[in-house]
């Protein structure tokens, strides 16, 4: 077996020697350029030809993927960088939604569409800083389990008030206008065709992404890091790790309120079973199966979450065969792949390629 | 005033499968640091697999129980087995986690085999009640709360005076030490998986006789019983059933007022948030994790 190790490097090494006389002086620049380069293509993919190529429905499906990415960057930022897990993403998603419903159906003037986003956004930040509060001081499992807590409850109360929709009084909502008047934001006349819709939240969705990045590249990123490491050093650095948790999770609850305002605002607009507590859990899984250690991560566990279920649905599968890979995901990131698959399908298939040339190879 | 009587049985009852239910996760985390947070679908599970037996096969009743409750510990042990020994030396965060993954696992076999819809099982102790007080007391009613004290007491025992319990504890407190000191480190933890498992599977069907047999429903109700845990700091048996006996009394009034009413399933929330401000900005520290 080790005959055919030592050829494959021996055939590796003078290629890769090749390439570094002429790369060392251009590779540093290239490296630099590469990213933002792949990025801007990707961008101009989605807001452009893609929309193009799509049915309305499919850009429906499309917009949906790229709010729930908003969903998934910010507990990705919590999991990854933090350490922190939250299991109330969902729950919050749909309490971003309530708020912009019941200011969008409004109290006096209508907010311009992206002050409505802001707004619902810090007031999301708010409610989610206070249901983090009290576990932020303990240990993460605590938190873990109050914001299970806060997922179930919240799922529940939606339940019992339903999403405004024009209704009297404070909670907005009236039963008899539920079958005529969808919950919906209205949306500005710039953005009313779903293909417009989508191109915006996609910007929206890159600065999102773009905040995350310049967070982690921050002093608060250092102190994350810190934190996620080792808690009691990050003390003895100097790092005040209630204030830097707190930031995060008002960070993540911030965008988690976007999303929810994005999504208040997308067609059909919101019905209280989109919300269902098990989604909180649901989302935990794409998430570590998308890597936590890598922003491209909620990218691929935003298509998982929602891309997916509608591909099964139109190639006839149940989507529940999903769920049952979700739960194996989440064993498999446990046990062997923290990095996720953004990370590990490339490895895999590098090793795949690897194996697969061995075997192809005459015996020596 | 409404009359609380009747609301008062069925929440001593729900607080006593709570109870149950809250002791078999307090000790499986004492034994091996797991909050088994597939506890609720684990049970959810065998309730819906006796109700297949009973409806559709034709088992007899008690076959499709012992089914359940049997169901319930195979599961339980075969992912302890499993996932247990490599991420022993993890953080208890990763381990509840990972516990998670089963109960998706569980929640897609469930909507797949059984789907949304709710289904309904009631075990034959229902039938048999009494007055007490001007109250009707049923059996299953006199069950999960007798259950559920009996089970309390006789853990509370069984940690106290046996062999395997003085292993369980000492695994608590060091497990390295503990394997050290010749213990079975393995088979103790296997032990400790499969009686938490047992008290899933009876509480799967207590709980679907008693709140009803609803996939997401039984799965979250968890969440009472892990409040329950947590207001034990996950460690005292005695304060969990108190609480639990608690929170299934207050849950259970509220629902005798109806501008409270929809929202009785917060209290479990609202009680684990008091539990830990007082835990988190009171004197006494939390022991582990």
């Amino acid at each position: 077996m080790s005959a055919p190790d030592v050829e494959l490097g021996a055939s590796a090494e003078p290629r890769r020697g090749g390439f570094a006389l002429a790369g060392d002086l251009v590779g540093v620049d290239r490296a630099r350029l590469r990213r933002p380069a792949v990025i801007l293509a990707l961008l101009l993919f989605a807001l452009l030809i893609l929309p193009a190529l799509l049915s309305t429905f499919w850009v429906q499906i499309l917009t949906s993927v790229a709010i729930y990415s908003i969903v998934t960057l910010s507990l990705s930022l919590l999991m990854g960088r933090v350490g922190l897990v939250s299991l109330c993403q969902i729950a919050l998603l749909a309490v971003g939604g309530w708020v912009a419903l019941r200011l969008g159906f409004g109290f006096g003037p209508a907010l311009p569409f992206p002050l409505l986003l802001l707004v619902t956004a810090l007031v999301t930040a708010v409610i989610g800083t206070l249901i983090g509060l009290p576990a932020l001081r303990l240990s993460g499992l605590y938190l873990a389990l109050i914001t299970l807590m806060a997922a179930a409850a919240i799922s529940q109360i939606l339940q019992a008030v339903n999403f405004p929709n024009g209704g009297p009084g404070f909670l907005g909502y009236s039963p008899s206008a539920a079958g005529s008047v969808a919950a919906a934001v209205q949306r500005p006349a710039l953005l009313a065709s779903d293909t417009a819709y989508f191109r915006a939240v996609v910007v929206v969705a890159g600065l999102m992404f773009l905040v995350a990045v310049l967070h982690v590249r921050s002093k608060a990123g250092r102190a994350w890091a810190a934190i996620r490491q080792s808690e009691p050093a990050a003390i003895a650095a100097g790092v005040n790790v209630t204030l830097y948790k707190l930031w995060a999770f008002a960070l993540a609850s911030f965008m988690t309120g976007v999303a929810g305002c994005l999504l208040a605002a997308s067609a059909g607009g919101l019905t209280t079973y989109a919300f269902p507590a098990q989604d909180s859990i649901t989302i935990l899984a794409v998430v570590l199966m998308g890597g936590i250690y890598n922003f491209w991560g909620a990218i691929v566990a935003g298509v998982l979450l929602k891309l997916m279920p509608e591909l099964l649905k139109s190639w006839g599968l149940p989507p529940d065969v999903l769920t049952i890979l979700f739960g194996i995901g989440v064993l498999q990131a446990m046990l062997t792949a923290p990095q996720g698959l953004a990370v590990q399908v490339p490895k895999d298939l590098a090793a795949l390629g690897r194996a697969l040339s061995r075997r192809t190879r005459p015996a020596p | 005033m409404p009359d609380l009587r009747p609301y008062l049985v069925l929440g001593l009852a729900l607080g006593g499968v709570f109870a149950l239910s809250g002791v078999g996760l307090v000790v499986l985390f004492r034994a091996t640091g797991v909050l088994n947070l597939a506890y609720g679908a684990v049970g959810a599970t065998g309730a819906l697999i006796a109700w297949s037996l009973i409806n559709v096969v034709g088992t007899p009743e008690w076959a499709g129980y012992l089914v359940t409750i049997v169901f319930g510990g195979v599961v339980t042990l075969a992912y302890g087995v499993l996932v247990g020994p490599p991420l022993a030396d993890r953080d208890p965060l990763v381990k509840a986690v990972a516990s998670l993954g089963l109960t998706l696992i569980l929640l897609g076999v469930m909507s797949w085999a059984w789907s949304y819809q709710a289904h309904s099982l009631v075990l034959p102790t229902t039938r048999w009640a009494f007055a007490l007080g001007g109250v009707r007391v049923n059996g299953t009613q006199l069950l999960g709360l007798g259950l559920g004290i009996i089970v309390t007491v006789a853990t509370a025992l069984f940690l106290e005076r046996t062999k395997l319990g003085v292993a369980m504890r000492s695994l608590a407190n060091h497990r390295e030490t503990t394997a050290m000191l010749g213990v079975p480190v393995r088979r103790v933890e296997a032990a400790a998986w499969l009686g938490s498992g047992l008290l899933a599977g009876a509480t799967g069907l207590l709980l679907s006789t008693l709140v009803g047999l609803d996939i997401v429903g039984l799965t979250f109700l968890v969440i009472a019983a892990l409040s329950a845990a947590l207001i034990g700091r996950l460690d005292s048996l005695w304060t969990t059933m108190l609480a639990a006996l608690v929170i299934g009394i207050v849950q259970s009034c509220v629902t005798a007022f109806p501008p409270v009413s929809p929202y009785r399933t917060l209290t479990p929330f609202i009680f684990a948030i008091l539990a830990l401000l007082w835990f988190g900005f009171g004197r006494r520290g939390l022991r582990r994790a």
